[in-house]
């Protein structure tokens, strides 16, 4: 069988439509919240929770299971599109509350316990990952769709998810744009925010969760690996780019949906994976942001070197 | 615990803008110094001076409600505008901030806290960058600074907040003297706003901080405290001497540079 070609990407498009929107949706609502979760040192705090988020997932399909084993084979009989979930098991329900448990260990300081917080991270990192994988084994039926969400190969995105991003993105990238200055001023200087009387509990906490939500619904249609890439790859790059702050904001979400749906693109002309693909091309943009930021050093140094003596 | 509100509004014009009640502070439940009590009225300027690891900048993170004392407690006329300005390696250079928008910081409050800068602001915060002399560095990055012109830009944004109280954490540190001397010029002018606002001043340098502070809080190790209540208290107090020796006892270094004269 021949590969596939760009007209077939685009007599195909209506079927890949609602995935490819998915996609550039969250590159750009993650890639913005980003800007902040690198800014802050909180790279590490995203992947576990998206790891968090996936094992959420896998749960949700396990226990639902368990349960309700009639009604779940039953679902299965009936094909993905007529799979019925009770409410109770929905899987987005489920990494919501996993992502936003996690984000509560972010929060927490457990100087108290003579910890860091990113020792904890990474026991929330290692404890969902081997939970994922341990519950992915007992589930055989959604084998697959674990496999999806844990390394981002999802293909087709349910239109519930498409909706829930596209809410999350309005929502969540508005706050950001109305809260960005105070939490730019939280997070740079944050004894002279709270002595300048600035809600910056309040502001920590709006970032924390839009970032546990963001990273929650994203993970539930895209994987974690790309939600993971999203959340990084384009604010280093919008950084390593300019260091006019409004700009970094807007080009880390430009980065973020251009990977998400050129990833898509990629993966189908190539026949790739999607989330690796996606992630691929996001790390392709911080290459190509490092490329030229030492271009313009050079050139910039060249031009403020005196010229040689004759 | 830190009131907001502990006296009327009357009190206010004459009384202290900050009152502490034999505060302790520290961390964990454990004092780093004996009860402190202190009255800091308007267009007062307090040097908090001692030695490195001494409680000094403790001492008035917990004046500001930063940190929780350990007892006693704090209270602050209502409705202060209060300024801290850091140290200036305290503040993470990883951001891409331009000295524009780190004073136009200095504008925000908690009735100021969504959307973008109002032309009001951005006007008050070029007039703070051109009275610190920094108006030429207004597109720089804060990062991309020495040591002298950040410490003037922190200044502008103190100087934008037009606040009541401005506290200082070491601002003359890491500095040649000419910086040194723009900064105390700048702190004048801080306490020229608002019809005097208080200024804390956190140094380690004795010397400067007594001949120009009006009251000066020293603070050792081993749990000393002094308060001199005028520049002539502070060369006569014997308990100011007292501690000012002990101190002196253990940095003998220290008089060279930084004893009272």
């Amino acid at each position: 069988m021949d590969a596939p070609t760009w007209s077939d990407f685009w007599s195909n498009f209506g079927i890949f439509r609602d995935a490819i929107i998915t996609g550039g949706l969250a590159g750009l609502l993650l890639g913005f919240i980003g800007v902040h979760v690198v800014l802050r040192r909180m790279v590490f705090a995203s992947s576990a929770i998206a790891q968090a988020a996936a094992l959420g997932v896998a749960l949700s399909f396990w226990i639902g299971a368990l349960v309700n084993p009639e009604m779940h084979a039953a679902g299965h009989m009936a094909g993905p599109n007529a799979h019925v979930t009770p409410v109770l098991f929905e899987p987005v329900l489920w990494a919501t509350v996993a992502s936003l448990l996690a984000t509560l260990v972010f929060i927490a300081n457990p100087v108290r316990l003579h910890l860091t917080r990113e020792s904890l991270l990474g026991f929330v990192f290692l404890a969902s990952g081997a939970g994922a994988v341990i519950v992915g084994d007992k589930i055989t039926q959604e084998a697959h769709d674990l496999s999806a969400i844990l390394f981002g190969s999802a293909v087709v995105v349910q239109r519930s998810d498409l909706v829930l991003v596209s809410l999350a993105t309005v929502l969540l990238v508005g706050g950001h744009i109305l809260t960005w200055r105070a939490l730019v001023f939280s997070g740079f200087d944050p004894r002279g925010a709270r002595v300048q009387g600035l809600p910056t509990r309040a502001l920590d906490g709006f970032l924390f969760v839009s970032v546990g939500l963001s990273v929650a619904l994203c993970t539930r249609a895209l994987g974690a690996l790309p939600v993971f890439a999203f959340s990084v790859l384009p604010a280093m790059a919008a950084l390593v780019l300019t260091s006019r702050i409004g700009l970094v904001f807007g080009l880390a979400g430009l980065f973020g949906a251009l990977s998400g749906v050129g990833g898509y693109a990629v993966a189908y002309r190539g026949e790739l994976p999607v989330g690796a693909t996606q992630t691929a091309l996001a790390t392709l943009f911080l290459g190509a942001a490092l490329a030229a930021r030492s271009i313009a050093t050079r050139v910039a140094a060249q031009r403020r070197s005196p010229p040689p003596s004759r | 615990m830190v009131e907001k509100a502990g006296y009327g509004a009357g009190v206010v014009e004459t009384g202290p803008l900050i009152r502490a009640q034999a505060l302790q502070v520290g961390y964990g439940g454990d004092a780093l110094l004996p009860p402190i009590s202190v009255d800091i009225g308007r267009g007062e300027l307090w040097a908090v001076i001692g030695p490195n690891g001494a409680g000094k900048s403790t001492f008035v993170r917990t004046l500001l409600g930063l940190e929780r004392p350990v007892a006693g407690g704090v209270t602050l006329a209502p409705a202060l505008r209060l300024a801290y300005v850091p140290q200036a390696g305290a503040l993470d250079a990883i951001f891409p901030v331009s000295v524009r928008d780190f004073v136009l910081m200095g504008r925000q409050g908690p009735g100021n806290v969504f959307g973008r800068a109002k032309a009001a602001d951005r006007e008050a915060a070029a007039a703070a960058l051109a009275e610190a002399g920094a108006a030429e560095l207004a597109r720089r990055q804060l990062r991309d600074l020495s040591g002298g012109q950040r410490q003037r830009v922190l200044m502008a944004r103190a100087l934008a907040r037009d606040a009541d109280i401005v506290v200082l954490d070491e601002p003359t540190n890491a500095l040649d003297l000419a910086a040194e001397r723009d900064v105390l010029a700048l702190i004048e002018k801080l306490r020229a706003r608002r019809g005097g606002a208080a200024v804390l001043m956190v140094t380690h340098l004795v010397e400067d901080a007594l001949e120009r502070a009006d009251r000066a809080l020293l603070l050792d190790r081993d749990h000393q405290v002094a308060l001199a209540t005028s520049a002539a208290a502070m060369h006569d107090a014997p308990e100011f001497q007292h501690v000012y020796a002990r101190f002196v006892a253990r940095h003998p270094h220290a008089e060279e540079r930084e004893g009272p004269r």
